[in-house]
């Protein structure tokens, strides 16, 4: 089972990404969830709903569903994309979003500081890192220059 | 000049301590050179021709003599006792052992000063005005904005993995001496428009989208004036359209110029004002308390009360080195010395370490304990008193490091080419000295006036080539070394690029060349004020390529 870093803690996953098959409440591809129609219903009262997006996906379509949505599995295809810590921000910041955020595919331990300063709080590493190896790189920095949008992590700033 | 608090410690520190665990699992294979690259890449080492390179950060090129004989120490005890000082102010070092790296990078910290940022698809180490706080021209002083952009750019978590490496100058002043325009921000320290309520009020002019390498462009202007309030909110929704939209596909296809380009730039200005607008809840401020402890740590220096005086001496070296080596400063009493890294037989821009502690004894002595590097592969001593002046000169003698060459034609700007970059396509360093052979007499070189002669060795362009009155670029024809020439190139006052003249002419033949270039300007002139930029850009190219290939049937 996938093990991924959630909070400060390294836990097994209960969602499934789209496509697997087993237990667990199902994460959709944005494709999916756009073409219901946005919930109505109270919040309480739906499935646990889960959505990926890619790094060119745009956020105003996703806005209606974001109440809704208890993770928000953020993809990077390759080491180097920063594009998905744009994503991190304008979802915490703009949008409110308050559910899971996962970074996931292409992170590694040396990513997960500034990650985790763009408001990720979960994070599904690329297949050759430890997961437990990595939860250290949280504390790496303790102070910052800039305000972000983490709650995983807040480094002294000036002020 | 900007001294480090507890925060800057604090950080450098760990930065440190974070790189040595990263080298230690690249040593122990723990990590692949590709998961390693971007990591060393964002703490300035390069993997060169020879052994890896590390480029250092000047930040707008400003150093304290402590930190200047730091850097003579890492010369002497990490390297082969040279560093060799670059176009965006940094200084490289170019046969460190991989495995020393943090442990300069350690020795650095303790001077406040780091190698972050240098290289990578990050925000780089911000440029600026060499003559900055000493300049008459000068509407504001520069150096607070630099050291502001300086902090918030340094692992910024938003962008610190860009499409492609991102440069920001700052200048103050009237006449642009930071290539502002060819960078993919220009900041320009501005009153505002004259019929507004904003009207002598300071803010900034914000260019975007400029550079040079494959694809050269001068900047667009995105904002006539900005408040200074807003320059971080304004900088956060540049970079935020661009690290959403620039081109991650093609590394040549991913500097934001091609961005601003492909979209136009008032549909690119489009989105970043509707960014900025959308954004301002959660945009950094720049705050009243940080700007006033930035500004505060740029105050001028205890200068005495002196007259100005011309020199009393009948030494025509001193003459010449004090009419092309020094410059007007805005206080009476004081001049700007410029220390020359042009000497015949030296690599442009090389400094021995020897040299650098001479070099900081004097400033100490002479120069308010500071020293500057300039875009153009110089150093400054900014504040020296008139007085002083025949002693220096002296001094700077003694050290090789007074050719009174500063705005001629051997002032070149030359890139480290084919002798140890790993990019380069021909070298660039036997150039510079065939052109310092065929350029030996001084008084000719003066009655030629300014000429900026600027090569690369490559089309990446670190040298500048096409903002160069006379570019030079090193291109590879069949494994052999080749030289393309521009003309009429200037980065400075109306910015342009160069147009070339022809065909490639072979490496023997480029200082010859030159000399070509240079008759067609004597004849052509229409009087000695007129200078050789200017005749360029009065009689064309036309005349120049006919001279030059008319008779030079090698360059065919």
């Amino acid at each position: 089972m996938r093990q991924i870093l959630r909070q400060r803690e390294v836990t097994p996953d209960r969602w499934r990404y789209p496509g697997e098959e087993g237990h667990g409440p199902l994460v959709h591809t944005l494709a999916e969830l756009l073409a219901a129609a946005p919930p109505s219903l109270n919040p309480r009262d739906l499935p646990e709903l889960g959505v990926r997006i890619g790094p060119t996906d745009e956020l105003p379509p996703l806005q209606a569903y974001l109440p809704y949505l208890a993770l928000i599995v953020v993809q990077f295809e390759k080491n180097g994309d920063g594009r998905g810590f744009s994503q991190a921000q304008l979802l915490r910041q703009r949008y409110g979003y308050g559910g899971e955020l996962r970074a996931s595919g292409a992170v590694k331990r040396d990513h997960l500081f500034l990650l985790a300063r763009c408001g990720f709080d979960g994070f599904d590493f690329d297949a050759t890192e430890d997961p437990s190896a990595a939860l250290a790189c949280l504390q790496r920095f303790s102070v910052a220059y800039q305000p972000a949008s983490g709650l995983l992590v807040q480094p002294r700033q000036r002020v | 000049m900007y001294q480090y608090d507890d925060i800057d410690r604090t950080f450098v520190n760990e930065r440190v301590a974070e790189f040595r665990d990263q080298t230690r699992r690249f040593l122990a294979g723990e990590l692949s050179e590709d998961e390693f690259r971007p990591l060393r890449l964002r703490n300035g080492l390069y993997i060169q021709t020879h052994a890896p390179m590390l480029r250092v950060a000047i930040p707008y090129g400003l150093l304290s003599t402590r930190q200047l004989r730091m850097l003579a120490h890492i010369a002497r005890r990490y390297d082969r006792d040279y560093g060799h000082f670059s176009t965006r102010q940094n200084i490289q070092y170019n046969w460190p052992k991989l495995e020393d790296v943090p442990d300069i990078l350690a020795d650095l910290a303790g001077v406040e000063m780091h190698a972050m940022q240098t290289s990578g698809n990050c925000i780089r180490n911000v440029t600026s005005d060499h003559l900055a706080g000493v300049s008459a021209d000068e509407l504001e002083d520069p150096r607070p904005w630099c050291e502001l952009i300086r902090q918030w750019s340094t692992l910024h978590p938003e962008f610190y993995y860009l499409p492609r490496k991102f440069k920001i100058a700052v200048t103050g002043a009237a006449n642009d001496r930071a290539a502002s325009a060819v960078h993919d921000i220009g900041l320009h320290l501005v009153h505002g428009p004259a019929d507004s309520n904003d009207a002598g009020t300071m803010g900034f002019e914000v260019l975007v989208g400029g550079g040079l390498g494959r694809m050269p462009i001068i900047g667009k202007r995105i904002r006539a004036w900005l408040p200074q309030t807003e320059l971080l909110a304004y900088l956060e929704a540049i970079l935020r359209v661009y690290n959403r939209y620039g081109r991650r596909d093609n590394i040549h296809k991913a500097r934001i110029k091609v961005l601003v380009k492909a979209l136009g730039i008032d549909e690119f200005a489009r989105q970043v004002e509707a960014e900025y607008s959308a954004n301002r809840a959660f945009a950094p401020n720049v705050k009243p308390a940080d700007m006033a402890r930035l500004r505060a740590s740029f105050m001028p220096p205890a200068y005495l009360v002196l007259p100005d005086s011309e020199p009393d001496t009948k030494s025509s070296a001193f003459l010449a080195w004090h009419r092309h080596n020094t410059r007007a400063h805005k206080v009476s009493g004081y001049r700007v010395v410029f220390v020359s890294l042009k000497k015949h037989g030296e690599a442009p821009g090389d400094m021995s370490g020897a040299q650098m502690d001479a070099l900081a004894d004097l400033a100490d002595r002479h120069s308010f304990g500071e020293v500057r590097v300039t875009h153009d592969q110089n150093l400054v001593l900014a504040d020296v008193p008139q007085h002083a002046l025949a002693e220096l000169h002296t001094a700077l003698g003694a050290l090789g490091l007074a050719t009174p060459n500063i705005g001629t034609l051997t002032d070149m700007i030359c890139c480290p080419g084919l002798d140890f970059c790993s990019l380069a396509n021909a070298g660039s360093i036997d150039i510079a000295k065939q052109i310092h052979q065929q350029f030996d007499d001084f008084d000719y070189l003066y009655d030629l006036g300014e000429i900026q002669v600027k090569m690369s060795g490559c089309m990446n362009a670190c040298g500048h080539h096409h903002v160069g009155h006379i570019g030079i670029l090193g291109v590879d024809k069949h494994g052999e070394e080749w030289y393309q020439i521009t003309l009429g190139g200037s980065a400075t006052g109306e910015v342009t690029l160069g147009e070339v003249i022809g065909p490639s002419v072979p490496k023997r033949s480029v200082a010859a060349t030159l000399a070509r270039i240079v008759e067609v300007y004597v004849e052509h002139r229409e009087n000695a004020e007129e200078s050789f930029l200017q005749t360029v850009r009065r009689v064309g190219i036309a005349p120049f390529k006919e001279r030059v290939y008319a008779t030079n049937t090698a360059a065919a």
